[in-house]
């Protein structure tokens, strides 16, 4: 007990004693998974619309894939990547694997699906006649999808934190395509796995102590943001 | 009467709707000519709301023809898809229960205006003219979500009324307002009628008296009789 009380102070003061490979390696994770959840918010949000607010052949089967999505593990993501990246693979000539974009292309596919799934929920139960008032008010199909998506966009907020949540602390794809590099793709939770199994656990506590960091101030974000919407006790 | 030679109207025939086996509009003739003030009265479930969404474009009917005049001398039964899009740029439908944008009532009464290309300016100024028409000015900055049930009613007549559309449809367009309110909106909707609009609204209330109406139609069990005014 004594050993994880000692050893968090150390975390604490490596941290603040600005530690360049500590904060190196939280700066690759904030690149990857940002540049990440960019890409795929746009995409992911109108895919959520159109399975939401258009009736099409086959629709309810590719919702029913994506909600299977969400259930892949990271590392089998990893691995498939990692035979379609490397050198004998289809896509080996694009010199892809053991960088970063090949980290961002990891965590795209992780996020994608919670994404769609969690903005297809929330579009599924906005209010029908929000759509119907902007198109009678004279805006085009995509204004009024525009319209809708911000009329939800506090359930969207929650998609896209869920979805950061999932891929910054994630290790497996990370690992496996990525290859733990210093100073290049080694990210938070690749460099605690790293630490922890040399028997380190300073650096591991202090990175965990961020990620921790991070998931409550996105929450209070969140929390902040919806800080308007009715209470019903109070 | 010159007016009454080359007056725009819409006509609507044969309106077949059905939701699974139930037919909720049977062959339902119905037209409406520019400025006329029409009432839509039936019992609950009767169709009223399914009508009007169809004459906004919102709802596929089953079946249906559309004739306008002037714009298209014949009969038409098009493909939904051009159809809807006729609809809906002349047609403007008020739900019963109105929705409201998050945001301003600033906001939501210059929805409609942005989709026009207008400078900002003008509309600003646009809609703090229709507020002020309908005595709501004070509100213009108040957040929607705060409103009465009746202010927000009347909030949402002026964003249809604004974006100068050629057929106002308003469903039930009264039922949170007191006398006062009523009284306000009854002044706007002849000034509407004025203006060349045409309005169909539906009520339960007896409205005789207040509104002298063009046409009078009932729906009964999917199927529409005109009745004297
Ligand atoms: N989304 C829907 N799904 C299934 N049935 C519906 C739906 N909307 C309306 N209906 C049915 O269609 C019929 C006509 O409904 P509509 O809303 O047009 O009636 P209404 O005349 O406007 O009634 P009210 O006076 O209560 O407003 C009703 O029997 C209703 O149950
Ligand atoms: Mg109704």
């Amino acid at each position: 007990m004594n050993d994880l009380t000692d050893a968090s102070i150390q975390a604490l003061q490596l941290l603040l004693s600005g530690d360049a490979e500590v904060w190196n390696i939280i700066s690759v994770s904030f690149t990857v998974s940002l540049k990440a959840i960019l890409i795929a918010t746009v995409p992911a949000i109108a895919m959520a619309f159109v399975l939401a607010y258009y009736a099409f052949p086959g629709r309810r089967f590719v919702i029913t894939l994506f909600n299977t999505a969400l259930a892949i593990p990271a590392v089998v993501v990893g691995l498939t990547l990692y035979l379609l990246l490397s050198r004998s693979g289809p896509f080996g000539d694009l010199h892809l694997l053991f960088t970063q974009e090949a980290m961002i292309i990891g965590q795209i596919i992780l996020a994608f699906p919670l994404l769609v799934a969690m903005s297809h929920a929330s579009l599924q139960s906005s209010d029908q006649r929000a759509w119907e008032t902007a198109i009678t008010l004279g805006a085009s199909a995509f204004v009024a999808a525009v319209t809708v998506i911000r009329e939800v966009r506090f359930g969207l907020m929650a998609a896209i934190i869920a979805a950061f949540g999932r891929i910054i602390a994630e290790v497996g794809s990370s690992m496996m395509v990525g290859g733990n590099i210093l100073n290049y793709t080694r990210n938070i939770p690749t460099a605690i796995a790293l630490e922890t199994s040399k028997g380190s656990f300073v650096e591991g506590i202090a990175l965990g102590m961020v990620l921790l960091t991070l998931a409550l101030l996105l929450n209070f974000f969140l929390t902040a943001i919806q800080g308007k919407a009715e209470v019903i006790h109070q | 009467m010159t007016s009454l030679i080359k007056k725009a109207s819409l006509s609507l025939n044969r309106v077949c709707f059905k939701r699974g086996i139930r037919t909720i509009l049977d062959n339902v003739d119905f037209s409406v000519s520019q400025g006329e003030l029409v009432l839509m009265t039936g019992q609950n479930g009767s169709g009223k709301s399914t009508l009007l969404k169809i004459t906004a474009g919102l709802l596929k009917p089953q079946q249906a023809q559309v004739r306008f005049v002037p714009h298209d001398g014949q009969q038409g039964s098009y493909p939904w898809p051009r159809l809807k899009k006729l609809l809906r740029r002349k047609v403007c439908y008020l739900h019963q229960h109105p929705y409201l944008f998050h945001g301003s009532v600033y906001d939501n009464v210059a929805y409609g205006l942005k989709r026009q290309k207008m400078s900002k300016q003008e509309i600003e100024q646009r809609v703090v003219q229709a507020l002020q028409e309908y005595s709501l000015e004070s509100l213009i900055h108040r957040d929607c979500h705060e409103l009465s049930g009746g202010e927000k009613q009347r909030v949402a007549i002026v964003r249809s009324w604004i974006t100068r559309p050629e057929i106002i449809l308003l469903d039930e367009p009264f039922s949170n307002m007191d006398k006062e309110s009523r009284k306000k909106s009854y002044a706007l909707i002849k000034q509407m009628c004025q203006q060349d609009i045409a309005i169909v609204l539906t009520s339960h209330d007896p409205l005789i008296g207040e509104l002298s109406f063009d046409q009078h139609i009932h729906l009964y069990q999917g199927k529409m009789t005109h009745k004297s005014v």
